[in-house]
C-alpha cells in the first residue's frame, strides 16, 4: 500500500491519459474527416454501423446523437405516445425517462434490486396495466439487468423490450450480448462511457428490419429521401467526426474492459486486505453476468457523504449516481410520486458513491483510494 | 469542367493550421461537450449578432425546438410558420406538441407572404416563426408589427442567413429569440451538427441553457423536463475560427450573385431578387424556371451540380397529412417548388465556374428555343410542359 500522508492525485476519471497513447491515430482519424469534409452520415457513420452490428451479432445498427436519442429514437420507432406507459427504474440517468415523458407516454417506476441496483424482475408484473406498453431495463453502471424473467414476461404480456445499454457496451447477461437480447438496444457514446466520443455519439441496434427502416428515418427528419418527410421525425445524427473517433478507440474496448474488471477486482483485494468488507457493499456481479465497470459503485451505509467528502479533500474525484431518484426529480412531479415509494431507489441513492475506475488507473491509485476510505470511517 | 454544388474542402485548405490547432485545444482539454470553446464561441457570436445571450446547441433543429420551449409553447398552441421551408422549421412546432400553420411564400423574396398572415391568425396562434429563405431576410417589420398587434412572439429562423441584414441591423437581433444552424456547407459551417438560440433576455437564455442539458443547473438535478441537445466542444472550437471570415465569405457570395446576374440577364430564368430591405447573403442562389427539370437535367449532364430547395412544400409532405392539407392550399409554394433550381453558390466559386453554369443554362434556353421554333408549324404549338 502506498505509505500514509503521500497525496496521490486520482480524478474520477482521465481521459486525457486514454487518448494519449492514441493520439497519433486519433488525429489521422479525424484528419481524413476534416480532408474529406463530409461530416454527416457518411461513410465513417456506416462502417462503424456495420463494425458494432457485427460485435454484437443484430441485423440493424443506426448511429444517432446521443444515447438519450437512442432511447428516444427508438420509442418514437415502437410508434408509443401519450396514452402509453412504459415501465423502467427510478435508479438511473434522467435521459431513460425523460424520453418516455417527451413523446407524452407516462414512465411507471419499478424498484430495483438492492445487490445490482437494476430494475428488480419480480416487482415488475405488479405495474403492468393495459396501458403498458414497453419495458426499459437500464443495465446500470455495466452490469446487465436480469433479462431472463424480463423476457418471459414481455412475451406473456406482448410487450416491447428496449434495453438502455448506454452504460454496458460490451456487458453480457448468460452469453447473451447487452442490446441484442430485447426487441431494440440503446447505446450512448458520451465521452465517459466505456467506448466514448469526443462528443455526444448514440447508437440503436434491432434484428428488425422494418424498425431499423423506421428509425433511419426518425433520425433524419422522418425523411425517406431527401426533402420528402414521412414521418415527424427529428435531428439526430451521428457525426462522421466521432464515428471515426469512436472506431479507432473500438478497437481497444475489450482490452479497456479487461482493464476496468481487474481494477474492480483489485479493489475488492485492497478492501478485503483493510478490512472493510464489513462497512462497505462492494459492487455484486450477478450470476451470468458479465459486468463491464462503466461505474464502480459502493455502498457506505450511513457514511456515504463523510466517505465523499474525505475523498474530495485528498484529490480523489467521486461522483453520486444518482443522488435523486428519478420518482423525486422535482421535473416528474406531475407523475405524483412520493417519498417512500421505491424504497430500494431512496437508500442507493442515500447510500452509493462511485469511485475512479477507468483502465488507465493504477494500482498506487486504487491504493490510496481505499486507505483515504478507510481513514475517513476510521475518524467517523 | 465539374462544377460542385457545395465545396468545403476549398475553403478548409485555407483554414487548415487555425483549425488543427483549435480542435488539438479541444483534444488537450478534454472539453468535448460545451466548455470553454464553446462558451467562448456563444460571446463571439452574440457580440457578432448583436444579441445578449447566445446559447449553443446540437443543431438548427434542436434551436428551434429548444426556444419554443423555453418560451412555453406546446399543446394546443399554433404557430404560423411558411409553407416553402425546409421541413425542419414546422417539425420543431409538432415535435413540442403545438400546430404548425402554414403561410404562403411571398413570389418575389420567397420569403413567408407578410400579406397573408393576419388571415391565418387565431385565438390559438402564440408564435410566427418567419424564415430568413435562402440567405434573404424575411420582411420583419410587417412581422414584428403583427405580433404586436396580436400579441404573438417572433422566433426568427436563420439557419440559412448568418449576417444578412434586414434594414442595416443583423437577423437573428429582432424576433424575441433566433435560431441559426451551423450544419455544415451553411454560411457559417461547423465540422458536424450544430445550432444557436440568440435572445436578449436572461430568463430565456437560461432556460434555454438548461434544456439543452438535461433540464438541470445542477448537475443530477432535473428541474425541468429537458434534452440532450448540447454544442460540442469541436464544433465551438471550428466555428469560433471560421467566424472570423464570414463577413468576407458573404461578400464573395454577394460577388458570384451578382455576377450570375449579370451572366444570366436576358434568359427566361427568374433570378433571385434582392429586395429593398435586405442585405442578402445568398447562402443559396435559387433561379426559377418553367423547365427546371430538363434545365437540371443539363446542367448535370455538364457536371454542374444543382439542388432543389425545396420539391415539396411543407403542408404537401406525407408527414403532415393528418393536418387535412391538399394541393391548391398555397399556390405560390407550390408553384416555387415545382420551379426552383438552386445552382452552386460559395465563396470559392471561380468567376470561370460562373461564367461555364451561365453558358450551360443559356445553351440550354437557346436548344428550347430553336426546338419550339422548329415545333412551332405543328399544330400544338403551345410549347408548355407543365401537365
Amino acid at each position: 500500500m502506498a505509505k500514509i500522508g503521500r497525496k496521490v492525485a486520482v480524478p474520477l476519471l482521465d481521459l486525457a491519459a486514454q487518448h494519449e497513447p492514441l493520439r497519433e491515430e486519433l488525429l489521422v482519424a479525424i484528419e481524413r474527416v476534416i480532408s474529406s469534409q463530409r461530416f454527416i452520415l457518411g461513410p465513417e457513420v456506416s462502417a462503424l454501423e456495420g463494425e458494432i452490428a457485427q460485435r454484437l451479432g443484430v441485423a440493424h445498427a443506426i448511429g444517432c446523437a446521443s444515447g438519450s436519442d437512442a432511447l428516444l429514437l427508438a420509442l418514437m420507432a415502437l410508434e408509443i405516445g401519450p396514452g402509453d406507459e412504459v415501465i423502467t427504474t427510478p435508479y438511473t440517468f434522467f435521459a431513460t425517462a425523460s424520453a418516455i415523458v417527451r413523446l407524452g407516454a407516462r414512465p411507471v417506476f419499478v424498484d430495483i434490486d438492492p445487490l445490482t441496483y437494476n430494475i428488480d424482475p419480480g416487482a415488475i408484473e405488479a405495474a403492468i396495466t393495459k396501458r403498458t406498453r414497453a419495458i426499459i431495463p437500464v443495465h446500470l453502471f455495466g452490469q446487465c439487468a436480469e433479462m431472463e424473467p424480463i423476457l418471459k414476461i414481455c412475451a406473456r404480456y406482448g410487450l416491447h423490450v428496449i434495453e438502455d445499454a448506454a452504460q454496458a457496451i460490451g456487458a453480457e447477461d448468460r452469453g447473451r450480448r447487452a442490446g441484442a437480447i430485447g426487441s431494440i438496444g440503446c447505446f450512448s457514446f458520451y465521452p465517459t462511457k466505456n467506448l466514448g466520443g469526443m462528443g455526444d455519439g448514440g447508437m440503436v441496434v434491432t434484428d428488425d428490419e422494418a424498425l431499423a427502416r423506421r428509425l433511419r428515418m426518425l433520425r433524419a427528419h422522418g425523411a425517406e429521401d431527401k426533402y420528402r418527410h414521412k414521418y415527424v421525425g427529428i435531428n439526430s445524427r451521428l457525426d462522421e467526426l466521432q464515428a471515426a473517433i469512436l472506431r479507432v478507440k473500438l478497437k481497444h474496448l475489450d482490452e479497456w474492459t479487461a482493464k476496468r474488471r481487474r481494477n474492480a477486482e483489485r479493489y475488492r483485494e485492497l478492501f478485503s486486505e483493510a478490512e472493510l468488507l464489513d462497512r462497505i457493499g462492494l459492487p455484486y456481479v450477478r450470476e451470468g453476468a458479465y459486468h463491464v465497470f462503466n461505474q464502480y459503485v459502493i455502498r457506505v451505509p450511513g457514511g456515504r457523504d463523510a466517505v465523499v467528502a474525505a475523498l474530495r479533500n485528498h484529490d480523489v474525484g467521486v461522483e453520486i449516481y444518482y443522488p435523486v431518484p428519478l420518482h423525486l426529480q422535482e421535473c416528474f412531479g406531475a407523475l405524483r410520486y412520493h417519498e417512500g415509494a421505491f424504497p430500494e431507489a431512496e437508500k442507493a441513492a442515500r447510500e452509493t458513491l462511485a469511485l475512479p475506475i477507468y483502465a488507465e488507473l493504477t494500482a498506487e491509485q486504487q491504493a490510496y483510494v481505499v486507505q483515504q476510505i478507510r481513514a475517513a470511517l476510521a475518524d467517523d | 469542367m465539374n462544377i460542385p454544388f457545395v465545396d468545403l474542402r476549398a475553403q478548409h485548405l485555407a483554414l487548415k493550421s487555425e483549425i488543427d490547432e483549435a480542435i488539438a485545444r479541444v483534444i488537450e482539454n478534454s472539453s468535448f461537450i460545451l466548455g470553454r470553446e464553446v462558451e467562448r464561441f456563444e460571446r463571439e457570436f452574440a457580440a457578432y449578432i448583436g444579441a445578449r445571450f447566445c446559447v449553443g446547441v446540437s443543431s438548427g433543429t434542436a434551436a428551434l425546438q429548444l426556444a419554443l420551449i423555453a418560451l412555453g409553447i406546446g399543446p394546443g398552441d399554433e404557430v404560423i410558420v411558411p409553407a416553402n421551408t425546409f421541413f425542419a422549421t414546422a417539425e420543431a412546432v409538432s415535435n413540442v406538441g403545438a400546430r404548425p400553420v402554414f403561410v404562403d411564400a411571398d413570389p418575389a423574396a420567397y420569403t413567408i407572404d407578410v400579406g397573408k398572415i393576419e388571415a391565418a391568425i387565431n385565438a390559438r396562434t402564440r408564435a410566427i416563426i418567419p424564415v430568413h429563405l435562402y440567405g434573404q431576410p424575411a420582411d420583419l417589420d410587417p412581422i414584428l408589427e403583427l405580433g404586436k398587434r396580436y400579441g404573438l412572439l417572433v422566433i426568427e429562423d436563420a439557419a440559412q442567413a448568418h449576417g444578412a441584414r434586414y434594414r442595416g441591423k443583423k437577423v437573428g437581433s429582432f424576433g424575441v429569440v433566433s435560431c441559426f444552424s451551423f450544419y455544415p456547407g451553411k454560411n457559417l459551417g461547423a465540422f458536424g451538427e450544430g445550432g444557436a438560440v440568440l435572445t436578449d433576455d436572461a430568463e430565456i437564455a437560461r432556460r434555454v441553457a438548461m434544456l439543452r442539458d438535461h433540464g438541470s443547473e445542477r448537475k443530477y438535478h432535473h428541474e425541468l423536463i429537458g434534452y440532450n441537445l448540447r454544442m460540442e466542444g469541436i464544433q465551438g472550437a471550428v466555428l469560433s475560427v471560421k467566424l472570423r471570415y464570414l463577413d468576407q465569405w458573404n461578400e464573395l457570395r454577394r460577388a458570384h450573385a451578382a455576377l450570375y446576374g449579370e451572366l444570366l440577364q436576358g434568359t427566361p430564368l427568374i433570378l433571385p431578387k434582392e429586395m429593398p430591405y435586405a442585405y442578402h447573403v445568398y447562402h443559396l442562389y435559387v433561379v426559377q424556371s418553367e423547365a427546371r427539370d430538363a434545365l437540371r437535367a443539363a446542367l448535370t449532364e455538364a457536371g454542374v451540380q444543382t439542388g432543389i430547395h425545396y420539391p415539396v412544400p411543407i403542408h404537401l409532405q406525407p408527414a403532415y397529412r393528418s393536418l387535412g392539407h391538399r394541393r391548391g392550399d398555397f399556390p405560390e409554394a407550390e408553384r416555387q417548388a415545382e420551379r426552383v433550381l438552386s445552382l452552386p453558390i460559395y465563396p470559392e466559386l471561380t468567376a470561370e465556374q460562373i461564367a461555364r453554369v451561365a453558358e450551360v443554362c443559356r445553351e440550354f434556353f437557346a436548344m428550347t428555343e430553336r426546338h419550339r421554333l422548329s415545333s412551332a408549324c405543328g399544330a400544338n404549338a403551345d410549347g408548355r410542359r407543365r401537365p
